[in-house]
């Protein structure tokens, strides 16, 4: 994008309703970049709504930081330079370079470092936070040719390193990978440094401000990847050539499956789920998984669907077994029949080939795999979620088949309720942005006013965890509502649909009036196009519209409605 | 009006959207309300970006009219 296209595109949502405020701290003259960012916001957010990008005050990186802080900001994208460390590192200053000046700045970045640590750590816990490593080069103090780096340098580099590497573990901080900052040009703009204080050339400030909008809108990750087998996690097939015929390995000029097994491990180790959908006899796949050189632990593997129907019916089957959306999928083949024959069935679904004979491009298939499924960081509840799986599955079929209360029983399950909410503790609103299905009304909230309803007097939160004798599945489900006398009304109300089948929303609906010694609860239901789960659970209790259309279940009507409740309640207040 | 003309009043459109038509051709920093120091980088770069050159920090002091823009950027043109 160019400065002039970015202006008109601002330009022409001018007026427009539904302002989105984001911050920039940097320590230059925001200028083009905060022109630019602002532009690729527009790009990114949904509708023809408009955004404010705010920034602060020349010189002052870390006063920047504890400004927005103190805003209502969505999100905030903070631009370290090298002079926000020292301003001897920069091109404005007159401080000199001599061995005490640069024995002197090692020093003073340190402190630095500590100071801006502390800042963006308060700032993560208010909102997310973008934060971009410098990208401008130091000047030219080392001792060595340019091409040569200097043990100045390196312990510059190291010093950041060291900086970057706890902050990045701070949750809400994303740390903006340097490499992926893609410009036609280099970063530096000397001029404009020395006559506005603007630093960069504008294709290269364009570049920065395209990843740090990566990184604030990440789209919602993928949940699950299905993989054909023949071709595809290996190369063969295994029903002509025999289990032994199969390869994945370097030594079989067939690595490209063995990395394509290797990414579907370190996927299942980030909580993604997988299954196996492949046209071959069910003996056939079993054999050709239990081999115990394959890359990828076969157990990970939940639900394999191998049989000689259409792909679209296995799918279909696995996508019931997992209980999740087919938007939340990828499905890898080699075959271009078969993606397209799934792509048609599920026109939502994520469909790649499996490019086997062509290296670059299977690198390029992973790296696409690292973006569909990456997240901003990784929580207890996606180790569980792979081993959780299985158990979910078989309790949805036996309660199908039984649906009774005491099949429930025999799972010797507990909810644990917490009444109190770690502000840290990004898991609820995670399942508040993330879950469709059982959704009160499928609103959404921001980091920013998440902490502002944690904040008020009024606010009722509960997080549900639950775990059984198959073990845990972690937090799981989220009510957010507001008290005034014995009336509770409800505005967020999300569970996770792994939970499902157990009658935990019976426990939190009952945990509920208790808790709040309730008359009655209304519920800012809404209608959405995935939201039947909730609707059906709603029917059931007898949640119904009053004559304003206002849906509200009274305590005797729920207490009459509810049936058995099956699990131990551990309720935590502290 | 010319090319250039016409180049460099949609600059000034494009970075002070609230300006007339009619306002353009005489417009400097004096007269329109929003062409502050910051306002003033932004346009040269606009029309820097417009027309693939680079204006020096003496160019950057003096250039602060459409008159003056247009007659540096034709006189430029001319010498070209």
């Amino acid at each position: 994008m160019t400065l002039n296209q970015a202006l008109a595109l601002i330009n022409s949502r001018k007026g427009n309703r539904g302002n989105a405020v984001y911050s920039l701290a940097c320590g230059f003259e925001p200028l083009h970049l905060a022109t630019l960012l602002r532009a690729h916001l527009l790009e990114r957010l949904p509708g023809d709504g408009n955004v404010e990008v705010q920034s602060g005050v020349y010189g002052d990186l870390r006063g920047n930081i504890e400004s927005a802080a103190r805003t209502a900001a969505t999100a905030c994208a903070v631009v370290l330079e090298w002079s926000d460390l020292d301003p001897r590192l920069g091109l404005r200053s007159s401080g000199g370079w001599s061995n005490e000046a640069k024995a002197d700045l090692i020093a003073n970045c340190i402190e630095r470092y500590a100071r801006l640590e502390a800042a963006i750590v308060a700032l993560a816990g208010r909102m997310p936070v973008a934060l971009a490593p410098p990208s401008l080069p130091l000047p030219p103090i080392g001792n060595t040719i340019r091409a040569q780096s200097s043990v100045l340098e390196l312990e510059l580099e190291q010093q950041l390193a060291r900086f970057l590497l706890p902050v990045a573990r701070v949750s809400g901080v994303r740390v903006v990978e340097r490499s992926r900052i893609e410009a036609p040009v280099a970063a530096l703009d000397a001029r404009m440094e020395l006559i506005a204080g603007f630093p960069y050339t504008i294709p290269f400030a364009n570049s920065l401000a395209a990843s740090l909008v990566d990184v604030i809108c990440q789209p919602a990750p993928k949940k699950g990847l299905i993989t054909d087998l023949d071709g595809t996690l290996w190369s063969g097939i295994a029903g002509e050539m025999g289990v032994e015929g199969l390869s994945w390995s370097q030594e079989h000029h067939t690595q490209t499956h063995g990395l394509y097994q290797q990414m579907l491990g370190h996927l299942a180790g980030c909580g993604v789920l997988l299954a196996a959908c492949s046209k071959n006899e069910m003996t056939t796949a079993e054999a050709a998984l239990a081999r115990k050189d394959l890359f990828l632990n076969a157990e990970s593997l939940f639900p394999v669907c191998a049989n000689w129907g259409p792909k679209s019916a296995s799918v279909g089957r696995i996508l019931d077994t997992w209980n999740i959306a087919a938007d939340a999928v990828v499905f890898v083949d080699d075959s271009p029949m078969e993606l397209d024959e799934v792509q048609r069935a599920y026109p939502g679904m994520t469909c790649l080939a499996f490019p086997g004979k062509d290296p670059a491009a299977v690198w390029n298939l992973l790296g696409r795999l690292r973006d569909l499924f990456g997240k901003p960081e990784l929580m207890e509840e996606d180790r569980l979620r792979q081993s959780s799986i299985r158990a979910s599955a078989q309790v949805r079929e036996m309660a199908a088949q039984g649906g009774s209360a005491e099949f429930l029983r025999t799972l010797e399950g507990t909810v644990t309720l917490a009444w109190q909410v770690d502000q840290a503790d990004k898991r609820p609103l995670e399942l508040i942005n993330k879950t469709n299905q059982f959704n009160l009304n499928g609103l959404r909230l921001g980091e920013s006013e998440w902490q502002r309803l944690l904040g008020r007097n009024d606010t009722i939160v509960a997080v549900a965890s639950y775990q059984d004798k198959f073990g845990p599945l972690g937090k799981i489900a989220v009510l957010v509502g507001s008290q005034a006398g014995r009336k509770v009304r409800v505005s967020h109300w999300v569970m996770s649909c792994r939970a499902f089948s157990r009658r935990i929303e019976h426990h939190m609906l009952d945990s509920l009036f208790r808790h709040c010694d309730a008359e009655e609860i209304a519920f800012a239901f809404a209608n959405t196009e995935k939201n039947q789960p909730l609707r059906e659970f709603f029917a059931a209790v007898g949640v119904s519209p009053d004559a304003e259309g206002a849906y509200r279940i009274l305590r005797s009507g729920f207490v009459d409605g509810r049936g058995a409740l099956p699990h131990e309640v551990s309720n935590l207040t502290e | 009006m010319n090319d250039t003309k016409e180049r460099v009043a949609r600059c000034f459109a494009t970075v002070f959207p609230d300006i007339r038509q009619d306002e353009i051709a005489t417009a400097s920093m004096e007269s329109v309300a929003g062409w502050d120091s910051v306002a003033h980088v932004i346009l040269l770069s606009s029309i820097a970006e417009e027309f693939g050159l680079n204006f020096d920090l003496e160019e950057f002091r003096s250039l602060v009219s459409y008159a003056l823009i247009v007659d540096f950027l034709e006189r430029n043109s001319a010498h070209g």
